[in-house]
């Protein structure tokens, strides 16, 4: 099978060369049969390669330890989500995944592209071809994941590191490389562009999409890095500023600039070299982030080690990357003169400007100082290092900045602003920014950074609203419809710019959640039990250090209770993990109470089991979950954006009145009903660890009998984490102890909860199955009756419209000053459309 | 060249300057020496003081510390090079006997005292995501 990988290298290599060939000679000579012949090797690599990447995984999943990358990462006891995860653990591994993920992208922005785009497309593939090229070349030559052991091979595999099997830290790294590899096709678009110099907006148009989709990733991707650095590490905060998360930020600044400036050119026609430029870093960035945590040049306490190898030959790609790129650039200057000039400092353009240089700029600094150690050894010989205060130094005004310019941006007018209509727009949102930001500091809040950054979430907050709310009314005066149906119309009329809100508000929770950072309390102190420690308003006391196992560790748990004004709270128990094979690399698991003030946050940081000894760090992070909010309301939002033209348009529709209001109830009550079950599971504290069972008949029955807390999906007891689960495990230790037998302890649980759904294999089966079902049958019913509903009711729209056009486009309703004002509507709403 | 270009490139060169400026500043003020043991030890008197980034290895049983208080001793080596370091706090999973460590802090004739949340423990292995001590 490995032999197989390594072919199917080599394999797509040599096609990537001839697909590149092909795609260039056939469009410069402007053969179709050449370029239809060069598109189709470009979907055989992607072909070549999903084999290669199957080979793989089976390997993982079969435990093949010839392989030395599989015997590396891989062991027999990781479950089968984690060998699959180990894919990508690796570098090796991870440089195919990225080949891989890059030839799908491709191929599916090529197939979507191709009759649109007829010209574009030959140089799409041939660009996409050059960087397919280079990682099969790294792959073939030089990183090869389907090595072998030339002698004996081990029988057993090493595993994944411990501090990677974990559920953020699997999925973490795919969707960066999502976002990574998505912003190849915007650069290959852009590549296309100069090439051919169809330098009109025509591969924006293209490219918007992708963009948005390869960004949407890349914030997953980094919140999702925070996330797991905030629950898995145990150092209490989500960001490092370590070279590695550096790496992902950097193209997110250009490729956040880019989204914004695209509009600038598309409304204005102003920005072209500034567009294409933006496109081609964003794509070098990535490259370049790859290199700096693989190569070894950046010291970073995750990078992959160094490799001089590695690091000449992206060295080489990347010069080549840039004379190419910005030879072209340079070649089309003329085609690219910008139609308009600025009017005024104070319009929209200039605003994007702003917002444009200081992310560009913010991505440079970033760059400069992650590269810093690099820079100064080589010109000075010394090695000097910048660390997390001077990034924060820099990045807190600059991230105000930016949030202030989300705030104005949408408030100015293109071309120019006049003082009247300043007056208007700005007038609410200054007022909110001062009242928030001088209540804040009058209640202590400091006022660098925290108060201020308050003040500016009000000001954005209410520039939004008011966006929303003016847009909302006219609408609902022009069309006669309830307010929801105007809101929804809004979106449907304009689903960019109110989805960019949408995405804005995101932001503005997650920089509320940022000003919480300034305001964190903690506490460390060691205890025996019966001690207790003091961080205003809990008490965490201490209670016992236990020792327990399960088939794959060993777990060192210290059992606290956290009190709050006297009264106890709850109990939260943090860890210490030994994984057998491992015992040196203990995992700290930390625990932690979510709320929406902010988290309390335990780790037991040592411990002495004789003297049943514990050291606890208790941390308060205020506001923490708001980041996180944030960033799920930044992914509606985006998600808005990508909805296909029509998806929305049953709004816009005037047959049935209050339509939408109907719809928006009936999807809030399903998404209510299920928030609800939702919702239980964050209030119960996550944090409750597994006690290993204490007997055989304990263990048999953890795996029999499941969480009836309603919200784990049903999982086994001996397996699930949240507080009801304990509870019911510490019931089965009890009736166990008590001499209880297997069939009374299970007619015990089928008893208390009055049917056998606490069996995890319940004996009638086939109908409880289907009782199960039925909430989850109405939620998928009242999704399928709404879309349904919106799909005819928008249908009707258009027939409508062609009865009206029948009738000689005579419409009844509206009076003429209705459509006077309707006419502004649409001009204002037309604005970023 | 006409003004609007002129009054733009002025701009600019405020802009730049001053932040250029600023930059060079907090950069000296917050750079540290990034150094190995032997480095460092092989001339002491030079180093008292400065800010550092110690690179080096935990000398096998040389950790001793107080759980109460998590008071640290340990002894770093790099090449033939050893000092002897004390650090109070919580440090992360990593940092054991021969760990390769990159310790943050100042160097004194008593030893090197490493700021809180200055230990990074670096992970023998590659792509192992490793925790930090501190920020």
């Amino acid at each position: 099978m490995a032999n197989l990988g390594t072919f199917l290298i080599l394999a797509a290599f040599v096609t990537a060369s001839g697909a590149f060939a092909a795609c260039l000679a056939g469009a410069r000579l402007r053969r179709n049969s050449l370029v239809q012949g060069g598109i189709g090797l470009f979907h055989v690599i992607t072909a070549l390669l999903l084999v290669a990447s199957s080979v793989i995984v089976h390997a993982f999943v079969i435990g093949d330890y010839r392989i030395k990358y599989v015997q590396h990462y891989s062991n027999d006891q990781q479950p089968l989500f984690y060998k699959l995860a180990s894919y990508w653990g690796g570098l090796d591994g991870s440089l195919l995944f990225w080949a891989t993920l890059l030839a799908v992208f491709g191929s599916v922005a090529v197939h979507i592209n191709r009759d649109r785009y007829r010209t574009l497309v030959p140089y799409v593939a041939a660009t996409i071809a050059v960087v397919q090229m280079f990682f099969l070349f790294l792959l073939a030559l030089h990183r090869n994941p389907f090595e072998t052991f030339l002698t004996t091979a081990p029988t057993a595999g090493e595993g994944l590191n411990p501090l990677l099997q974990n559920f953020y830290m699997a999925i973490h790294p795919p969707l960066l490389y999502l976002g990574f590899v998505g912003m190849t096709i915007p650069f290959a678009f852009g590549i296309a562009a100069l090439a051919t110099g169809q330098l009109d907006d025509a591969w924006l148009k293209a490219v918007r999409r992708w963009t948005m989709t390869a960004w949407l990733f890349l914030t997953v991707g980094l919140a999702l890095g925070g996330l797991w650095a905030y629950e898995e590490l145990g150092w209490g905060g989500y960001w490092g500023w370590d070279p590695v998360e550096n790496a992902g930020l950097l193209p997110w600044f250009t490729g956040t600039a880019f989204l914004h400036s695209v509009m600038v050119q598309e409304r204005r026609g102003m920005l072209k070299i500034w567009n294409v430029s933006l496109v081609i870093t964003t794509f070098f960035l990535t490259i370049f982030g790859t290199f700096m945590t693989r190569s070894g040049v950046v010291q970073s306490m995750h990078a992959f080690g160094e490799d001089r190898e590695l690091a000449m030959m992206f060295t080489a790609f990347m010069v080549m990357l840039l004379v190419v790129s910005f030879g072209l650039v340079i070649y089309r200057l003329p085609l690219l003169r910008s139609r308009n000039e600025l009017d005024s400092i104070a319009s929209r353009e200039a605003a994007f400007l702003a917002n444009n240089w200081i992310l560009l700029f913010s991505a440079f600094l970033i760059l400069f100082a992650t590269m810093f150690p690099t820079l100064s050894e080589a010109v000075t010989g010394e090695r000097l290092t910048v660390a997390t205060p001077f990034f924060n130094k820099w990045m807190t005004p600059i991230g105000l900045a930016l949030l202030f310019l989300t705030g104005v941006g949408p408030l100015l007018a293109w071309r120019k602003s006049s003082v009247e209509n300043l007056r208007t727009q700005f007038l609410w949102p200054v007022l909110a920014a001062l009242v928030f930001a001088g209540g804040t500091w009058a209640l202590g809040v400091p006022l660098w950074g925290s108060a201020i950054c308050f003040g500016l979430c009000a000001m954005v907050t209410t520039t939004i609203a008011q966006e929303f709310i003016r847009g909302a009314s006219v609408r609902q005066r022009t069309t006669g419809t309830d307010l929801f149906t105007a809101l929804v119309g809004l979106f449907a009329r304009s689903r960019r710019r109110y989805a960019g809100y949408i995405v804005h508000l995101g932001i503005v929770l997650i920089f509320f959640g940022f000003a919480g950072n300034g305001l964190e309390r903690d506490e460390q102190i060691g205890m025996v039990p019966g001690q207790q420690l003091s961080l205003p308003p809990y008490t965490v006391k201490f209670k016992a250090l236990t020792v327990t196992r399960d088939a794959r560790k060993q777990m060192i748990t210290a059992e606290l209770d956290v009190l709050k004004d006297g009264k106890l709270l709850t109990s939260m128990y943090p860890a210490r993990w030994y994984f057998d094979g491992r015992e040196n690399e203990p995992t700290t698991e930390v625990a932690l109470r979510r709320g929406f003030s902010g988290d309390l946050y335990l780790v037991l940081a040592a411990f002495d089991v004789e003297k049943q000894m514990a050291t606890i760090e208790a941390r308060i992070n205020p506001l923490i979950n708001w980041i996180w909010f944030g960033v799920g309301i930044m992914v509606i939002g985006t998600g808005i954006a990508l909805l296909p033209e029509r998806a929305l348009s049953f709004a816009a529709a005037r047959v049935p009145e209050n339509a939408v209001t109907t719809t928006l109830m009936l999807l809030l009550i399903v998404s209510i009903g299920s928030a609800r079950l939702r919702a239980q599971h964050i209030v119960t504290p996550e944090s409750s660890i597994i006690g290993a069972p204490r007997s055989d008949l304990e263990r048999e029955i953890h795996k029999e009998i499941i969480c009836m807390c309603g919200t784990c999906g049903r999982k086994l007891v001996g397996e699930c984490t949240c507080a009801t689960a304990a509870a019911m495990r510490n019931e089965i230790a009890a009736l166990t102890a008590n001499g209880k037998t297997r069939a009374e302890i299970i007619d015990y649980f089928v008893k208390k909860y009055g049917s056998q759904e606490v069996l995890g294999a319940p004996i009638d089966k086939g109908f409880n199955r289907l009782a199960w079902l039925f909430p989850y049958a109405v939620g998928a019913a009242g999704m399928i009756l709404a879309a349904a509903m919106a799909f005819r009711w928008s249908r009707r729209r258009d027939e409508d419209r062609a009865e009206a056009g029948a009738e000689g486009g005579v419409e009844g309703g509206p009076t003429p000053a209705a459509k006077d004002l309707e006419a502004r509507l649409d001009d204002e709403l037309r604005d970023l459309d | 060249m006409n003004k609007k270009t002129s009054r733009a490139l002025v701009s600019v060169l405020i802009v730049g300057g001053t932040l250029t400026v600023l930059l060079a500043r907090s950069v000296r003020e917050d750079s540290q020496f990034y150094k190995h043991v032997d480095e460092v030890m092989n001339a002491p008197d030079a180093w008292y003081g400065k800010k550092l980034q110690l690179h080096g290895f935990v000398v096998d049983k040389s950790i001793s510390w107080v759980p109460e208080k998590l008071d640290y001793r340990f002894t770093v080596k790099n090449g033939d090079q050893t000092v002897s370091a004390s650090y109070t706090g919580i440090v992360p999973d990593g940092f054991k006997d021969g760990a390769e460590v990159v310790l943050t802090g100042k160097l004194t004739p008593a030893g090197f005292v490493v700021a809180p949340g200055g230990v990074s423990a670096k992970c023998p292995s590659k792509y192992e995501e490793q925790k930090r001590a501190g920020r």
